[in-house]
């Protein structure tokens, strides 16, 4: 080795002492009092490199190595293990490495033998100090110092200072951390952690211990108002463990978490994708199929079908083709969004486009101005006939756009297999299944635009149609009544009140516009403008009220382990307020005096994830089941087997046999 | 919506960065490489055989424990006599530590008794790359079928001491064993330890 000694004597003629060591970009020496004395003292060996000369921390990150101490002395003197500061990531070319760079000290306590009057001992050391090329280093240091058994140790203001320094970086114990692990999960790409913190902090660094179990790289963190959500990226085919530990940093301060417990990504996630593609397609496009007859998308579908009678037989085949290209695209829009998201790591379920207050905010205002019209409050002026001659056939584009966004929260049971499997997919595969989805959505009217015939049995245009027309209304009223309730439990009180007041003032600013007088259809115009934009802004403003029921507590994966690990059965209610069969369920069956007595007979902690609002954690959960929609019962056994789904429309009878099989087993 | 679309641009960008890595389980990358005498080696020349990848810098202190030793030929050695198709590949680029000509690369397996079954010349780092090799030595075993069995280290220390060899364990001699005694191989993925590679 091309090592250069410095050999320094030692202050006594007995010692003769090697307390430096200058080798290839770097130095070394010791941090240490002159003389010991009663107590305990933290000494440090002090490393300095040469400008853009790096050592490793612990776990060394995609190369190099950790230096390595041995340390030899009197058994009496008793050496602590060695304290590692918080490491830098270092980008050196294609690898990340966790090391330190100009200096670092690595600290370790030493408390000397009471009876003792001189500290002697050596430590043994290998290094590997790297640029881009590395050179490794082999040495010894050893120390030996007086000790006063009476007197403090003396220290060079120097050394005490570096101690001090360096103390700061080193992790202290999670046990006074202001971040606590809310949860971890292993999947087979990443670590995903959850932290949340009781101090406001900055977000926080973390540094894997395993390097067999994670990669060193940047982890992807995102902050949430009151959580921050970190995905560790795992090294391809490593073993699976149930613990890992690692550093968090934050704010200059840092904690290590020792063996944090970790859920596995369940195994039947990785058997979910056997199904095959043709049977998820076929899946889907029946899914798309029992769409149209939902209750919140029949009402749009029933003005297109209302215009189509009406138009003549040479449009309706370039109108049914218009209406599928619009549920085709905004399925692939949609479609897309859902992948790009995924590939960035966040994870969202089907029903996102309604989980924005303003979406459901403008769903209303457009259901509510619909029903107006069909009611007969108003029509479309003869100064507007123009622009509704154009609007027909962009109007068919359009209500393919409407139906899909409708059509979110009715998640029939085949579209959930099916959107459950697209979670999981490739990009393709998962495409397919958004455009298969559309497709049995359009087929209804594709179906009207082969078979023409089957049109022409339809009754003739007359009077009856506006009778129909007004009957249709009521469906959208009820579809506006319920949306407005989807915004108050996302918004609460004043999401309502928002809400109804927009409707009022815009069908005041109707009625008034329907003036002759000049002045009072600007005044109408402005009313109903000024209307939205304000309640827009509003809603915007809102926070989300967190509501909670009496029985049930709020879902986290934390509180589900820490249930199952005391043999308590669980129930989880996958839940959304846009979702009416997990309302119906609710109302039902799970909320019922009978429900909530067998629940509490056999001692079975409720638990709800309400998915009314974009919630990763409860994403991921779902992801688990294979599933990517709500509703989903999940009821976990006290025996700590395998957690059974049930099915989405749900009976007290099914409750019921629940607790049978488990207690006859 | 704002949070949509900042989603967007990043997944845009975050998909170019991945770095790609041959995962233990699933079909190793197929490759194509010239070796030091111009012969042109290809994975699936080698189907129903186990081959082994040994990412190699003469340079790199950790080869140096390894060849220095007679560590690494003596594996080489042992395992191309049960039939095991060993391949050692040079992805230095040209200009970085430890790139050889393919003569002085030879001139270099002859004086130290390199035993491989053929070194491949990648001062592309095309091979490299493919298999996201990080370090030298980073070692890779691939099973008959041509599934990856085994990536990383060579064995538990990272130490750069060569009398730490003895006391160590060789993930690559404990695959190719249990391996070819046609046992599941337990440990399929570690950290690999030493230089990182020079593309």
């Amino acid at each position: 080795m091309k090592m250069i000694f410095v050999l320094m004597m030692g202050f006594s003629l007995t010692s003769f002492a090697l307390e430096n060591i200058q080798a290839d970009h770097v130095k070394i020496s010791w941090l240490a009092p002159q003389k010991f004395g009663a107590g305990t003292e933290t000494l440090g060996l002090y490393f300095q490199m040469d400008p853009g000369w790096h050592i490793y921390w612990k776990n060394p990150g995609d190369s190099g190595a950790a230096p390595k101490f041995n340390f030899k002395g009197k058994a009496q003197t008793q050496i602590s293990a060695m304290s590692w500061p918080i490491p830098q990531r270092l980008p050196i070319s294609h690898l990340t490495n966790l090391g330190y760079e100009k200096t670092v000290a690595f600290l370790f306590d030493v408390q000397p033998d009471p009876k003792s009057i001189q500290v002697n001992f050596e430590v043994k050391m290998e290094w590997l100090v790297c640029q881009e090329e590395c050179i490794p280093g082999f040495g010894t240091l050893s120390l030996s110092r007086s000790r006063q058994a009476g007197a403090k140790a003396q220290w060079s203001e120097a050394d005490q200072n570096q101690i001090k320094y360096f103390s700061e970086r080193i992790p202290a114990s999670s046990d006074v951390s202001p971040w606590s692990v809310q949860s971890a999960n292993l999947t087979d790409k990443d670590l995903q952690l959850r932290l949340s913190s009781k101090e406001d902090l900055t977000a926080p660094e973390i540094f894997p211990l395993d390097g067999n179990l994670l990669l060193p790289q940047q982890p992807k963190i995102e902050k949430t108002k009151h959580e921050v959500l970190i995905s560790i990226p795992r090294v391809a085919g490593s073993a699976k463990v149930s613990k890992t530990s690692f550093v968090v940093a934050s704010s200059g301060r840092a904690w290590e978490f020792e063996s944090v417990p970790l859920t596995a990504e369940s195994d039947n996630v990785a058997s979910q994708p056997d199904l095959s593609l043709w049977f998820l397609l076929f899946s889907a496009f029946l899914g798309g199929v029992i769409l149209n007859l939902m209750p919140c998308v029949l009402p749009v579908l029933s003005i297109k079908f209302i215009s189509m009678t009406q138009g003549r037989p040479e449009t309706r085949v370039k109108e049914v083709f218009l209406y599928t290209a619009g549920v085709l695209s905004t399925f692939a829009i949609l479609g897309g969004i859902f992948l790009a998201l995924r590939s960035a790591g966040s994870s969202i379920g089907w029903g996102f486009q309604l989980q924005s207050p303003l979406i459901v905010l403008s769903l209303i205002l457009l259901f509510w101005l619909m029903a107006l019209n069909f009611l007969g409050f108003f029509e479309m002026g003869t100064s507007t006939m123009n622009w509704a001659g154009r609007w027909h056939n962009s109007g068919s584009f359009v209500t393919g756009i409407l139906s899909v966004f409708v059509a979110a929260p009715c998640t029939g049971p085949f579209m959930g297999t099916a959107l459950g499997a697209a979670a999981t997919l490739n990009s393709f595969s998962a495409m397919m299944i958004f455009l298969f989805l559309g497709l049995g959505l359009a087929s209804p009217f594709l179906l009207l635009a082969a078979f023409p015939r089957a049109l022409k049995k339809m009754p003739k245009p007359g009077p009856w149609m506006d009778s129909l027309k007004q009957f249709f209304a009521f469906p959208l009223l009820a579809t506006v009544f319920w949306l407005i309730w989807v915004l108050g439990v996302q918004t609460g009180t004043a999401g309502w009140s928002l809400a109804s007041g927009l409707l009022l003032l815009t069908g005041f600013a109707i009625w008034l516009g329907k003036s002759s007088r000049q002045g009072f259809v600007i005044l109408a115009w402005l009313v109903g403008l000024g209307a939205m934009a304000f309640t827009g802004h509003s809603i915007l403003g809102l926070r989300t009220e967190n509501k909670q029921q009496s029985q049930w507590q709020s879902f986290s994966p934390a509180r589900l382990a820490q249930a199952r690990l005391e043999h308590q059965a669980v129930f989880v209610d996958f839940t959304a307020a846009w979702c009416i069969t997990c309302q119906m369920n609710k109302k039902a069956v799970l909320e019922t005096a009978k429900a909530l007595q067998l629940f509490q007979d056999h001692k079975v902690l409720l638990l709800v994830a309400d998915w009314t609002e974009q919630n990763p954690m409860i994403t991921e959960a779902l992801a688990k089941f294979g599933r990517n929609s709500v509703p989903v019962y999940a009821f976990y056994p006290t025996d700590g087997s395998e957690p059974k789904i049930l099915p989405q429309i749900l009976s007290l009878h099914i409750l019921e046999n629940l607790f049978k099989t488990t207690t006859s087993q | 919506m704002k949070r949509v679309l900042g989603l967007l641009i990043l997944s845009l960008g975050l998909s170019n960065l991945a770095l790609a890595a041959a995962t233990p389980g699933e079909p190793a990358p197929a490759f194509e490489a010239k070796d030091i005498t111009g012969q042109t080696r290809k994975l699936s020349d080698y189907k129903g055989k186990w081959v082994v990848m040994e990412w190699s810098n003469k340079d790199c202190p950790y080869v140096k424990k390894h060849y220095g030793s007679g560590n690494m030929q003596a594996l080489q050695k042992k395992y191309t006599a049960q039939s095991v198709v060993w391949l050692t590949v040079l992805s230095s680029a040209k200009g970085k530590e430890g790139y050889m000509e393919a003569s002085d690369a030879a001139k270099y397996a002859s004086e130290k008794n390199v035993a491989a079954t053929a070194t491949l010349m990648d001062s592309s780092g095309t091979v490299g790359k493919l298999y996201g090799a990080k370090t030298t030595p980073h070692m890779f075993v691939i099973d008959p079928q041509g599934k990856l069995a085994y990536a990383g280290a060579i064995d538990d220390n990272d130490s750069s001491d060569p009398a730490v060899i003895a006391k160590s364990k060789n993930y690559v001699a404990q695959a190719l064993d249990f391996g070819l005694a046609g046992k599941k191989i337990e440990t399929a993925s570690v950290r690999p330890y030493g230089c990182g590679v020079k593309y």
